[in-house]
């Protein structure tokens, strides 16, 4: 039998559930944004962002659903070759750079 | 009964009422069917219509052929062993013809 996907949960026991509405963070809105964008232009699908996180293994777990959710996506973006590693941590530095100087 | 469709589906191997089987497969890669039905039997409540195939969708392809989707409705107690509540609870998922044989 192969390894079920992470997100093959149902029926399985689990702790309780937060009901709690934390909001959006910022970063998080973006994420959602750009997600959207990308799915509504076609550039990725949703059933291929679906894949991506559970190809994230055990990691899905220890993600929360906008991490999880984004590195889906990063990946996904450089399966396809739409942005390279190289372009992305050039982009991560400048970012960083501005709130860390 | 009517069969009802969101979108037409023409060429179905199967109408309302009648009797299936979810099958028993564990592949690997993104499968819609999840685990704990797999194996049930119960009965296609609705036609839901034909759609490009999730499963190719995930890495990429155009999906097609496209699938049959139906609704289908199981008895919670032919899902869950020891289930003890009223008889008449259902569980109804939407699944893929693909993942069904006649029961």
């Amino acid at each position: 039998m192969s390894e079920r996907n992470p997100a093959d949960i149902g029926g399985e026991q689990d702790g309780p559930i937060d009901t709690v509405d934390h909001g959006l963070k910022f970063w998080e809105k973006q994420a959602n944004a750009l997600r959207n964008t990308l799915t509504s232009r076609k550039v990725v699908r949703l059933d291929e962002l679906r894949r991506a996180a559970e190809d994230l293994g055990l990691r899905y777990y220890r993600l929360g659903y906008f991490e999880r959710t984004t590195e889906a996506l990063r990946n996904l973006l450089l399966e396809k070759g739409m942005l390279t590693r190289a372009e992305l941590e050039r982009k991560m530095a400048e970012v960083r750079r501005r709130y860390d100087p | 009964m009517t069969p009802s469709a969101y979108t037409p589906a023409p060429r179905r191997r199967f109408n309302v009422g009648e009797r299936v089987r979810v099958k028993v497969a564990n592949p690997p890669g993104h499968r819609r069917t999840p685990s704990y039905i797999r194996g049930k039997e119960g009965a296609i409540e609705r036609v839901c219509g034909c759609f490009p195939n999730p499963e190719e969708l995930a890495y990429g392809f155009d999906g097609e052929p496209k699938r049959v989707l139906y609704r289908v409705r199981f008895k919670q107690q032919d899902v869950w062993s020891g289930y003890d509540a009223l008889a008449e609870d259902f569980v109804e998922l939407e699944i893929y013809e693909h993942w069904l044989d006649p029961a």
